[in-house]
């Protein structure tokens, strides 16, 4: 019996390793490249034949606006976080607390509006967006306003997470006269930390990858620029022979905060992304 | 259609009543909006139905009616020159667009002027029966008590409403007119055509695109029922390995397939999708240790191409599923692992009868909300290889790992085809609706919600 | 709630500050060129300004954006587009069917016929109409090799024979419909277009579907059958090579990877039915263009200033900076430009090849889908009658694009 398992122990080190070596594989590529001295196109070999930090020098120097995109990107995350978050908490206390007049069907309205695909009506809002001034140099205040508009609709885990506190806590918060406001500023938001962490988690996420409707709001105006627009265009575009290395190093540029933070935070992610996966 | 009908002619009724049994003020407010509550003391009611009807009627008459008014033909004033200056004429796209949301605000200023005289007639009878009306403060204290869902949901609404609605009934509407690269504003005009676009793509006299239409919408399928299903088995098979009691290092495994979430996909993707090119480092390996001869295709032949895009978002997919599983794993009762040894089950026995029936009854809605994401999962197919290659038997530059989303992508940005693209949107939709609808009916685990609480 | 209220607040300033941004004044002119030439742009356009101080109250930016996605964007929005940008000539009928260009005045559209070559005046017209201002004449490709490893540029054989000994790579881009015609012309097949002036296209000539054809698409395979081919035409993404058929803008990347064996030279022969065949090709070249102004004093601007930048003495100079080969006739005789090794093979190559006019946007994708036919080797031992079944599919298809 124990040797056995002693065998099957063995075999499943085995798969792990070779399994983080194929997850980790891209990860050092990147890293290795980044670093790469020589010049700065597709080579077929891993290991650079000359170390430099030239390409990091390229993101930080005048040639650049590297510094730019990566602040508007930045200031894009950070509000976003904040105001979805609190977007996505109204719209939860609401659904999973009050029973209301046509609670139902605007659950279900959401749920409808959640099949069309999404960036279809990019050009729509691309125009609606002109028309408050929020496109090209000023497309960062523009994106913020997009994502928290419409955030409203991701409220499925959040509310999930609400639905387990037991309403007979609130029952009696208001037998003790406390409104529903007060309800939900003293009693629900400090007993949802993990998925107040987990919801700022997720929506800070989000705009590093925000490559289509952001190249659309700001075409043309690099100073509206995220990283992603940005530096697709160094391996998209004809124009930007040798980026590829630069390439490699803004990327570990974008990734190192947000992996950071995303393994501080694992915790609550996985509890949220488990509550969520059970509550759909 | 009957009872619409029946409830409108209650509702008119129900308005002539109250103006012919109405006293001067509520007779008044039909007029200006609020008037009538303003003057009985209720001053926020008031003023905030006096705003709103100032606001909405100074929206749609200063800028909402120039539009509104052209929406049926969507402009007829051409753009022309003037030497060799351009006078822009009108421009469908904006005519149809602030047409319908000035059609917005005047379907709001109407259910807002019938809220205000339900208010007027309910404040009219409340004191004739001798009660007192709610006052400001109490109002304005329900906001954060009683009617705080308004409070909370009023701006999130707003938002979805403008941001969201309305653009998708735009695009909808766009699915019936010629708006395509030969009719582009602001210099030329399109107008509306009927069905002639979805006549098009089910070849309903003409050459159609159905053909390539039904192609694609096939490898949709194909696509989402694996990057479903095998990310959701093969996770679980990481995370029961990670979990295996004896296996030391849990958190390291863990992290070390977590690094794909948090690194930015337009990163990774990108990196990962030169890494197969035929010149590719992956290709230059293989070369140089001798396991083949010459360079593999993997971007350039169809089938290849499928595979490795389905492989490749098992390296995406495969942390989350496991992460969600470690989650789960726990929760299962560990008296039906111990009875399973007892009758002396082997691993893959209680896998099959206690593990997966399990999973399955649990993340049931994760599954769906997964297969959908994954029908229009643009980021995985755009950054890796945008769809290529193309085929000579598929038309309107459709490639064969395109979805349907990342094809109607395509022909906005590339043919400015946007009529043929909305209506491929819509058939998007309806495709997810249908297997949404499908699934939900069946599913056990979301028929009750208030069960969990 | 207090969030709640501080968000309502910000979201109005948001919208009062931007507002009246977006509002202020058309005193300003945006540029749009490739990156590359940012910094030439604003330094000519500087030196323009100062010549005309009628104009001192605009302000003109220059903002990098890809020629290649140039219409893409303008055309996302024409009224927030550049008002002057460059773009290649492929793109043109596009531009000209949504209105996103202005012909240009009589008078300088006679200066651009008389001051540049007639390729790239022919380029530059839908119909009569001239549309745009030749900016080079480059657009075309040939053959970067290494010295050391391609004994023999004047064949294809020979190159690839050199190139699998050595376990190198050639690059040539069958994908593209910009690259893939040099095997059909060279075979002596064409595939043109008619188009009218207001940019549709009202007929199709193309023969491919022949003998001729036949000989190119075989050849084309065979070619794609050696493990030294690998499909690519842009020489940072070029790993491993020996050779690669490029054009000119990649010229300095090219020098810096063949280093001290960096040649170049024309493309080389094909044998197709048994005799060699020079490999033709497109050449083609960058416009720049004017989008229709609502306004006389800006269009004057524009106009002026699109006619500057596009003059013989700034074509030369932006040689000089950057290399890029001048369309103008006098830039063209400069002995610099004479002597410029790749403008000279380019030079030899453009012989061969059809000056390139205009296109529908469909060729493009349909050209791909026959080079990804061939690269996943689709016709591998196919006989002549399935070949001739695949260019007669392909000749419907591009005759289809037509009225």
């Amino acid at each position: 019996m124990s040797r056995k398992k002693k065998i099957s122990n063995a075999i499943t080190y085995v798969v792990l390793i070779l399994i983080s070596i194929i997850w980790l594989f891209p990860f050092v590529g990147l890293v290795l490249q980044s670093f790469r001295g020589e010049y700065g196109g597709m080579v077929d070999y891993l290991v650079p034949k000359q170390f430099s930090l030239a390409n990091y020098q390229f993101l930080f120097g005048d040639g650049s606006k590297f510094v730019r995109w990566y602040g508007n990107t930045l200031t894009i995350a950070i509000f976003v976080a904040i105001l979805q978050t609190l977007v996505i908490i109204c719209v939860s206390y609401a659904l999973s607390r009050m029973r209301f007049k046509g609670r139902k069907t605007l659950m279900n309205i959401w749920l409808v509006l959640g099949m069309f695909p999404g960036f279809l009506t990019m050009i729509c809002l691309y125009f609606l967006l002109k028309q408050l001034g929020l496109t090209q140099e000023h497309a960062v205040p523009g994106l913020i306003l997009i994502s928290v508009a419409s955030s409203g609709m991701g409220y499925y885990v959040c509310k999930g997470y609400f639905d387990t506190i037991p309403k007979s806590l609130d029952e009696a918060a208001i037998l003790d006269g406390a409104t529903r406001a007060q309800i939900l500023v003293k009693m629900i938001i400090p007993m949802s930390k993990p998925i107040i962490i987990y919801t700022m988690l997720v929506a800070f996420m989000a705009p590093w990858c925000d490559y289509i409707f952001a190249s659309y709001v700001a075409f043309g105006n690099e100073e509206g620029y995220n990283v992603a627009v940005a530096m697709t265009r160094w391996v998209w575009t004809n124009d930007y022979q040798g980026y590829f290395t630069r390439f490699c190093a803004g990327g570990i540029l974008v990734a190192i905060p947000v992996t950071i933070l995303f393994m501080c935070l694992q915790k609550y992610y996985v509890e949220g992304v488990t509550g969520g996966a059970v509550k759909g | 259609m009957k009872y619409f009908f029946r409830w409108l002619g209650k509702d008119l009724k129900e308005i002539g009543i109250t103006f012919r049994e109405g006293d001067w003020k509520t007779k008044l407010s039909f007029l200006i909006m609020g008037f009538g509550q303003l003057l009985r003391g209720q001053i926020v009611r008031g003023i905030a139905m006096l705003a709103l009807e100032g606001g909405l009627l100074y929206f749609i008459i200063d800028f909402g009616w120039n539009y509104l008014s052209k929406i049926l033909t969507l402009g007829t004033v051409e753009t022309y020159k003037e030497g060799r200056k351009t006078v822009y004429g009108d421009n469908s796209f904006l005519i149809l667009l602030y047409g319908l949301l000035t059609l917005v605000a005047v379907f709001a200023l109407i259910y807002l002027w019938r809220l205000n005289i339900r208010q007027n007639r309910e404040a009219e009878l409340r004191l004739k029966r001798g009660k007192r009306l709610p006052t400001n403060g109490e109002d304005l204290a329900s906001l954060f008590d009683k009617n705080f869902d308004k409070t909370l949901l009023a701006l999130p609404v707003l938002g979805i409403f403008v941001f969201t609605v309305l653009p998708i009934i735009f695009m909808i509407c766009i699915a019936f007119t010629n708006y395509d690269a030969t009719h582009q504003p602001p210099s030329k005009l399109f107008t509306w055509t009927g069905l002639e676009n979805f006549k098009e793509l089910f070849g309903i006299g003409g050459q159609g695109f159905g053909g390539t239409f039904f192609y694609v919408l096939g490898w949709t399928l194909i696509w989402a029922f694996f990057a479903t299903f095998l990310t959701y088995f093969l996770g679980m098979a990481v995370a029961i390995m990670i979990n295996k009691k004896g296996i030391r290092l849990k958190k390291l495994w863990r992290t070390i397939l977590v690094m794909t979430i948090a690194v930015p996909q337009f990163v990774s993707l990108l990196y990962v999708g030169k890494m197969f090119a035929v010149d590719g480092i992956v290709n230059a390996y293989l070369l140089k240790w001798g396991w083949i001869s010459q360079a593999i295709p993997f971007w350039q032949n169809a089938t290849y191409a499928r595979i490795l895009i389905i492989v490749i978002n098992l390296w995406i997919g495969i942390p989350y599923t496991m992460l969600i599983v470690t989650g789960l794993l726990m929760n299962i009762p560990a008296e039906l692992y111990e009875s399973a040894n007892i009758d002396g089950a082997n691993p893959l026995q209680t896998f099959w009868s206690i593990t997966l029936p399990y999973m399955l009854f649990v993340t049931g809605p994760f599954l769906l909300t997964q297969f959908i994401g994954n029908l229009n999962n643009f980021n995985v197919i755009f950054l890796l290889n945008q769809g290529n290659p193309k085929s000579m038997a598929l038309t309107k530059n459709a490639g064969s790992t395109d979805l349907l989303v990342t094809w109607l992508y395509k022909m906005t940005i590339n043919d400015s085809n946007y009529k043929i693209a909305a209506v491929i949107g819509i058939m998007v939709f309806i495709v997810t609706a249908v297997i949404s609808l499908i699934v939900y009916n069946t599913m056990p685990s979301v028929k009750d919600e208030e069960g969990f609480q | 709630m207090k969030k709640l209220a501080a968000l309502l607040i910000a979201l109005c300033m948001v919208f009062a500050l931007a507002v009246p941004a977006c509002a202020a004044g058309d005193k300003t002119l945006k540029v749009w060129v490739a990156d590359a030439v940012v910094d030439f742009t604003k330094a000519q356009i500087e030196t323009f300004m100062a010549a005309h101080p009628e104009y001192a109250d605009y302000a003109v930016t220059v903002e990098p954006v890809g020629e290649g996605d140039a219409a893409s964007n303008i055309l996302t929005d024409v009224e927030a587009g550049a008002d002057i940008f460059g773009f290649p000539q492929d793109q043109l009928s596009r531009l000209v069917a949504a209105d996103a260009l202005i012909e240009l005045s009589d008078e300088n559209a006679a200066i651009v016929a008389a001051e540049n070559d007639a390729g790239s005046v022919s380029a530059a017209k839908m119909g009569d109409l001239t549309y745009a201002y030749p900016l080079t004449s480059d657009n075309g490709y040939f053959l970067y090799y290494d010295k050391s490893v391609v004994k023999d540029p004047s064949t294809l054989e020979a190159i690839v024979a050199d190139c699998e000994a050595a376990g190198k790579k050639i690059y040539f881009d069958i994908r593209s419909g910009w690259y893939q015609p040099a095997f059909f012309f060279g075979a002596g097949c064409v595939l043109t277009y008619d188009t009218d002036e207001s940019g549709a296209f009202t007929a199709c000539n193309i023969d491919y579907a022949s003998d001729k054809g036949l000989g190119a698409l075989k050849a084309l395979i065979k070619f794609t059958e050696s493990p030294a081919f690998v499909n690519g035409s842009s020489v940072s993404n070029a790993t491993n090579a020996a050779a690669i058929v490029d054009g000119t803008w990649d010229a300095s990347a090219a020098k810096e990877m063949f280093g001290e064996n960096y040649a170049c030279a024309k493309l080389p022969t094909v044998e197709m039915n048994g005799e060699a065949v020079q490999l033709s090709g497109f050449g083609g070249f960058k416009l720049l263009g004017v989008k229709p102004q609502t306004d006389d004093e800006k269009l004057a601007l524009c106009d002026e200033l699109a006619l500057y930048l596009s003059s013989g003495e700034v074509q030369l100079a932006r040689y000089n900076e950057v290399s890029w080969g001048p369309s103008n006739l006098a830039a063209q005789a400069d002995p610099a430009v004479q002597a410029d090794e790749a403008l000279s093979a380019l030079g030899q190559q453009l012989a061969f090849a059809i000056p390139q006019g205009q296109y529908p946007g469909e060729y493009w994708g349909q050209a791909e889908a026959l080079g990804d036919s061939i690269i996943a080797g689709d016709y591998k031992g196919a006989d002549d009658a399935a070949l001739m079944a695949a260019l007669q599919a392909f000749q419907d298809t591009c005759i289809s694009y037509a009225g």
